[in-house]
């Protein structure tokens, strides 16, 4: 265990205070994840809002 | 009517979530020991470290008179003395004997408040012979204390503090579940009625069921790396799921291959039908025929067989309902889109 600690910066982040870095990294996917699939929702209807507009016009 | 309920699950869907966020987080774990230094011994009088993560397993008024360690070899146990303790570790002071049971040393810690900590394995004698532990090393037992913990995550050794990820990588898979379920209804409907609305409510379960499954396994990943030590592992549960993502986003490959055609709503719920029975065949029946180092396999997983005590469920019962609930709201999202995107394009 102490012997990993010392492997590298990233190893010893993770592995540092238990392994509660992992959960916080688990939690940044989940949110960054969820974050990606709205932006490309926004990014759709922003395509049918002109759509609609240049319908109107 | 509609509008209060609408609110009500929607609202219900946010306050549980926040509560599973400040409760996964703000709970502690149990006190456990996770080394010992040096953990290596010869034959002679000397001090180990025993480290522990967790909660405070001590005071800073304790004394460590309240505390004992004993360490076991074979089914023998040997006297050592608590010499300092702090908030996460026990020094203590050990005249290791000449002769063991067994030269690997398991350690106990009989704490107050804390109840008995163990680590496996803690130390190894190099020179010591195999007989008797000498009476002058031996200890009896501690008697065992009520450990008074409270509110708190059990310890596993490995896992550690990681045991939170269980609120959120296995809600993931529940909620992808849910949704694909929904789907493999509405594909039925829509082989049965042949209408643009059951197909469009398949599309939009499939997209949003893919989201959580790619976070079931980048986050399964990521959990993987710091408790088996490998991004992936050849395991019938992870290659079952992925195997799932995969099959799903062949559906999407479908749809965009048949472009406009007029029979890709029937193919395509055709696809999605074989792609949900696949789904429980690789996540729910196959892992359970194998041996797997994922845990889930036995009864009804993630309800059974994870060592969820009830602090952990008190927090982990609200996250699955709490994460169905956003992945019904996204779906439901994705699906009016769909809609006005197809009166739109067919005005």
């Amino acid at each position: 265990m102490n012997a990993l600690l010392l492997l590298n910066s990233l190893e010893g982040f993770f592995f540092g205070s238990g392994k509660a870095h992992v959960v916080t990294g688990v939690a940044l996917i989940i949110l960054a994840g969820i974050a990606v699939s709205l932006w490309r929702m926004d990014r759709r209807l922003s395509q049918l809002e002109k759509e609609s507009r240049s319908d109107k016009s | 009517m509609k509008g209060r309920w609408n609110w009500f699950w929607k609202g219900g869907s946010v306050l549980l979530l926040t509560y599973v966020v400040v409760r996964g987080f703000c709970t502690p774990l149990q006190p456990g020991l996770v080394s010992a230094t040096p953990s290596q011994l010869s034959v002679a009088p000397q001090v180990v470290d025993l480290v522990a993560v967790g909660q405070p397993f001590a005071t800073s008024e304790d004394l460590p008179a309240s505390f004992d360690v004993v360490l076991r070899s074979g089914d023998q146990l040997i006297r050592t003395d608590v010499v300092a303790i702090t908030p996460h570790s026990v020094r203590i002071q050990i005249d290791v004997p000449p002769t063991m049971p067994s030269r690997a040393l398991d350690a106990y810690l009989f704490t107050p408040a804390s109840g008995t900590l163990f680590l496996g394995n803690a130390c190894f004698v190099e020179d010591a012979a195999k007989g008797d532990v000498p009476p002058e090393f031996s200890a009896s037992a501690p008697d065992p204390q009520e450990p008074d913990l409270g509110f708190s995550f059990p310890y596993q050794p490995n896992i550690m503090e990681s045991i939170r990820n269980l609120l959120w990588h296995v809600p993931m898979w529940f909620a992808m579940f849910f949704i694909m379920g929904l789907g493999f209804v509405a594909s039925l409907a829509q082989l049965r009625t042949d209408s643009i609305s059951w197909d469009m409510r398949a599309e939009a379960a499939v997209k949003t069921g893919l989201v959580f499954g790619l976070l079931g396994l980048a986050t399964g990943s990521l959990w993987a790396r710091w408790t088996w030590g490998a991004w992936w592992v050849s395991d019938p549960q992870l290659n079952g799921a992925l195997v799932t993502v995969l099959l799903y986003s062949g559906y999407l490959v479908l749809r965009s291959a048949m472009g406009d055609d007029d029979r890709v709503g029937r193919l395509a719920a055709v696809y999605n039908v074989f792609a949900f029975v696949m789904l429980v065949i690789l996540l729910m029946v196959l892992p359970r025929y194998t041996e797997s180092l994922h845990p889930g396999k036995d009864g009804n997983p993630g309800f059974n067989s994870y060592d969820l005590d009830n602090s952990l469920r008190a927090v982990f019962y609200p996250a699955v309902i709490g994460w169905g609930a956003l992945c019904y709201w996204m779906y439901t999202l994705r699906l009016r889109m769909n809609r006005c995107a197809h009166h739109l394009l067919s005005r």
